[in-house]
């Protein structure tokens, strides 16, 4: 009878990285029925194009760079679908495919591949979209029928209930609220994420807001702040890893989001603040370090 | 230096290829992305570069035994200057809209670490026709370089090269490639690119 | 209130259930294997030799040098070899075979009477007679942690009961069935020590334990009952200290730096065996569980072997994949079912072949999980970076040294990588070469 041996310990987790990704497709599903519901075909189809053409990106850098291939983490299917979210519903499909493309090659492949990256891959296609094709990116459309029009955030006309419940124009993901706290308390129950990083974002831009003299609800409400708070300023690789630097780190967003809607050129400025603040992650984590158990004293000397 | 040993179109062919101040180099890199957006940008500012190094390699090196080794940088510079601002004053006479798109960075050819150096490397060591075969080869090498960048940043940023529409009027230019992010982007993938094909060879040639 | 620390893992709910309800039984086997090094520091030196009669309680084994302790038997009988095997660690141990005549024949004892009026200088040798060392598992010399120099100051002893690791039961079974010795134990180490205050910490998933252990507390002087949050590594020395005291014991120093020692509860119950009946260290409780038949807490003689343990629990349930010592989170793999149980082996967990399948490592997603759950405060996603591209300087600067291989980074990780493993390696090269460089500095 030959045993097995191997180093302790001997059980893991069974939250495993396809888990993990897993727990994120599912807490989408809402926001994407709810863009679905308000957008129509339209929306099915750029969330398709989307999560397809990231998870063949992957599929096909992995096998020419002779990697092992990983498309079964569900990483690529997470990356297209918050691609596809955060775009409008009446982008183009070659647009959707630029910018899933983008995201897993240029964003996360060529940087070393899953856990590597670092800027969130969709967000930053979205802004490589947007940069690309401001006039595409911007036309948004009113649910339920095809005419285009301007987001609340341009015009200021919405009431608190149909941002509430996504019947404003915007991107597919984004508008629906109700949605998106759905999802949010669904990984907070899986344990996918922790809770500071997004009430810290969305208080932050509240009471910034409130001190500008904006109203903090409609802050909140309108725009993509919910949905970058939830799904991209939470995003693992990109976040800071210590606890008080993600304080830091998702106070930020939420201020400079505040800072451009007010003072800036462009009226929504969640992905610019988010992907401002992937950037300044590892400095977070630099200056704000982990107590470390024991070592209380011995710094005290150093200084 | 056995550079002697070589022939002329050698030296010439190192500055166009195995030492590619763009791609193998990586000298330069500030107008490579500044000014690289479109094709006609490139080429004209890879002109002005050659025309700078084919004049200062040839003084430098016809200087070379003069100018004292320890103030031999600002002589350099000196020298560089002079054709930079012949070169100048030259594109504002006749090619004054690529002289006003190029702007700044004509006069900033100066502080070219390119050009610099060639001098310190190469002419200030080596006989007058070798250095002004190394400033074409390397000025050769700079133009392709750069026009390479802009005719790829102007076909996808504005469906044109040189100016001529390519991809016709349905093209939806991805204006983010004529941004300077876009610099960055292609120059960096072409830069991966030929380290891939050059490792690829390498690794060829050993086996 | 329930005191706990920072960090941590909830690992292998429900994996207690098997046996915590179980009373222990006692087993004794017609052969035991006792090796001779079961506790840190040099292996003791072999006294007898093939052919020789002992009785229980004889040393076997002389102590060498300052961490040494000495060996006994623990049957009675016929010594029947006197040879090396493979044991859990790479190099093999010395090991006595003693065939048992079952005349349960003791050494003459010298019993010292109630450990409330010992005189206190007799106790620490009594506990270094008696051949004790740490009983949770890390066996460090129980007599040379209660000699404290006179510059140290130590003013409270915490008896651990927390038993935080998976599976095993035996510190809860030995707190409901004996509360009374574990209780004795650390009034004779307060004792010995003149210590004022003892607590005895235990998890609040034991609550039958904790009444018991109130209960023997009443009416002693200056010992007391801590509940601490369920939660892995509770019960290691440096998250303990913390949850218990509220301080923190200095990094690379000894929990003695931050005035306090800490002993296992079954070590406490070893030490009341030594100093009242004169007893040395011959048996030990073991949870055995996993894919066993009959899960149990047996009462072992130091020395019994693997195989005869898993036939008394009815042996395997199903293909057996791996056989630890110890539980799932820090345990080690036995090579063979042959070898024999030691000091500290507070269980036996059978995995089966589904359960002890290979993990393979995935890629580090930087979720950042092990540095949430990591009780030091580490960046395990990084130390495991450096260590395995052998930056080791870069290991010492990420505190490796400080990680106490609790084993909560790789349970979590959703990439499941070897993380833990990968630090162990590191520490193991820093200290050898600390060794090497040591004497100049």
């Amino acid at each position: 009878m030959s045993l097995i041996l191997s180093p302790a310990p001997h059980v893991r987790t069974k939250n495993t990285t396809q888990r993990l990704m897993l727990n994120v497709v599912i807490s989408l599903l809402p926001c994407a029925a709810a863009g679905i519901y308000y957008f129509g075909l339209r929306a099915a189809i750029v969330l398709a194009v989307s999560v397809v053409s990231a998870v063949l990106a992957e599929l096909v850098w992995q096998k020419l760079a002779h990697q092992t291939v990983r498309i079964n983490d569900f990483s690529a299917v997470v990356t297209g679908l918050l691609l596809g979210l955060c775009i409008t519903p009446s982008a183009p499909w070659w647009m959707v495919m630029i910018g899933a493309f983008f995201a897993i090659i240029v964003v996360k492949q060529l940087f070393g591949g899953i856990g590597d990256n670092f800027l969130n891959p969709a967000l930053t296609a979205r802004a490589v979209l947007l940069a690309s094709w401001p006039a595409l990116m911007t036309t948004h459309c009113t649910p339920f029928d095809a005419v285009t029009s301007a987001t609340p955030l341009m015009t200021g006309e919405a009431s608190t209930m149909q941002l509430l419940l996504g019947d404003v124009p915007g991107a597919i993901g984004e508008t629906c609220k109700v949605a998106i706290l759905l999802g949010f308390v669904y990984l907070l129950v899986t344990q996918t994420i922790r809770w500071e990083i997004p009430v810290f974002t969305v208080a932050a831009a509240a009471l910034l807001s409130w001190a500008l003299g904006l109203d903090p609800l409609t802050t909140v409400l309108s725009g993509g702040l919910l949905f970058g708070a939830v799904y991209m300023a939470t995003d693992y690789v990109t976040s800071p890893l210590n606890r008080w630097a993600q304080i830091v780190y998702a106070i930020g967003i939420g201020v400079i989001v505040v800072i451009i809607r007010k003072f800036g050129a462009y009226p929504e400025g969640v992905t610019y603040a988010i992907l401002l603040m992937n950037i300044a992650a590892p400095l977070l984590d630099r200056v704000m370090p982990q107590k470390i158990y024991g070592c209380r004293k011995a710094r005290k000397e150093a200084k | 230096m056995s550079n002697e040993k070589r022939g002329l179109g050698r030296i010439f062919m190192n500055g166009v290829l195995t030492e590619n101040p763009t791609f193998r180099l990586v000298l330069g890199t500030c107008p490579t992305l500044a000014v690289t957006t479109s094709a006609i940008n490139g080429l004209g500012m890879g002109a002005a570069a050659t025309f700078v190094l084919l004049g200062s390699n040839m003084a430098i090196s016809a200087l070379r035994k003069v100018i004292p080794d320890k103030v031999r940088i600002p002589a350099f510079i000196v020298i560089i200057c002079t054709f930079v601002t012949i070169i100048q004053l030259l594109m504002q006479a006749f090619l004054p809209s690529l002289y006003e798109s190029l702007g700044i960075f004509i006069p900033l050819i100066v502080v070219n670490c390119i050009i610099l150096a060639r001098a310190e490397a190469f002419a200030s060591k080596n006989p007058v026709l070798d250095s002004a075969v190394d400033g074409l080869g390397m000025g050769a090498g700079f133009t392709l370089a750069l026009t390479l960048i802009g005719s790829i940043r102007e076909l996808v940023g504005n469906g044109s090269i040189f100016g001529i529409s390519l991809l016709g009027a349905s093209y939806q230019p991805m204006l983010l490639i004529i941004l300077p992010a876009g610099g960055f982007l292609v120059f960096g993938s072409l830069l991966g690119i030929i380290n891939a094909i050059g490792n690829k060879r390498k690794k060829g040639a050993k086996a | 209130m329930k005191a706990t620390f920072r960090g941590g893992v909830h690992p292998a709910h429900g994996s207690k259930a098997q046996t915590q309800g179980l009373a222990t039984r006692s087993f004794v086997s017609d052969t035991v294997r006792i090796i001779m090094n079961m506790n840190i520091g040099a292996p003791s030196q072999p006294c007898v030799a093939k052919g020789d009669h002992v009785k229980i309680g004889q040393v076997i084994g002389e102590p060498v040098g300052f961490l040494g302790l000495p060996v006994h038997a623990s049957v009675s009988g016929e010594v029947v070899s006197v040879e090396p095997i493979p044991y859990l660690s790479e190099q093999p141990a010395m090991c006595v075979t003693i065939h048992n005549d079952f005349a349960d024949e003791w050494v003459e004892l010298h019993p010292l009477g109630s450990v409330e009026t010992v005189d206190p200088a007799l106790i620490i040798p009594a506990i270094k007679n008696a051949g004790i060392c740490g009983l949770g598992g890390a066996s460090f010399p129980t007599h040379v942690k209660l000699s404290i120099k006179p510059e140290q100051k130590c003013d409270c002893i915490i008896a651990n009961g927390a038993e935080c690791e998976t599976h095993l039961t035996c510190d809860h079974r030995l707190m409901l069935e004996n509360p009374v010795r574990v209780v004795d134990g650390l009034r004779a180490a307060m004792r010995a020590i003149n210590v004022k205050e003892g607590i005895i910490a235990i998890e609040d998933n034991k609550p039958d334990a904790i009444e018991a252990m109130r209960k023997a507390c009443q009416g002693r002087e200056g010992v007391r009952v801590q509940v601490l949050k369920t939660k892995y590594p509770q019960g290691g020395e440096k998250q303990l200290i913390e949850a218990v005291t509220g301080r923190q014991v200095p990094s690379g120093g000894l929990p003695i730096q931050a005035g306090v020692i800490v002993m296992n509860v079954a070590t406490c119950a070893a030490v009341a065996d030594a100093v009242i009946d004169g007893k040395p260290l011959v048996e030990r409780i073991v949870t055995v569980t996993g894919a066993v038949r009959q899960p149990a807490n047996l009462r072992l003689r130091i020395g019994t072997i693997t195989e005869d343990i898993i036939g008394e629990c009815g042996g395997f349930s199903g293909d057996v994949g791996k056989v630890i010592f110890g539980g799932a989170m820090t345990g080690m793999c036995a090579p063979n079912t042959s070898i024999p149980i030691a000091k500290a082996t507070g269980g036996i967990l059978v995995l089966d072949k589904q359960d002890a399948a290979s993990v393979e490592e995935g890629p580090c997603l930087r979720c950042g999980k092990c540095v949430e759950v990591c009780p030091i405060g580490l960046h395990p996603l990084k130390i495991k970076i450096a260590a395995d591209a052998d930056r080791i300087d870069e290991c010492k600067r990420l505190h490796v040294m400080d990680c106490t291989l609790c084993g909560s980074c790789s349970f979590i990780c959703p990439a499941h990588r070897w993380l833990t493993a990968s630090f162990k390696v590191a520490k193991q090269k820093l200290a050898a070469q600390a060794k090497k460089g040591g004497s100049g500095k």
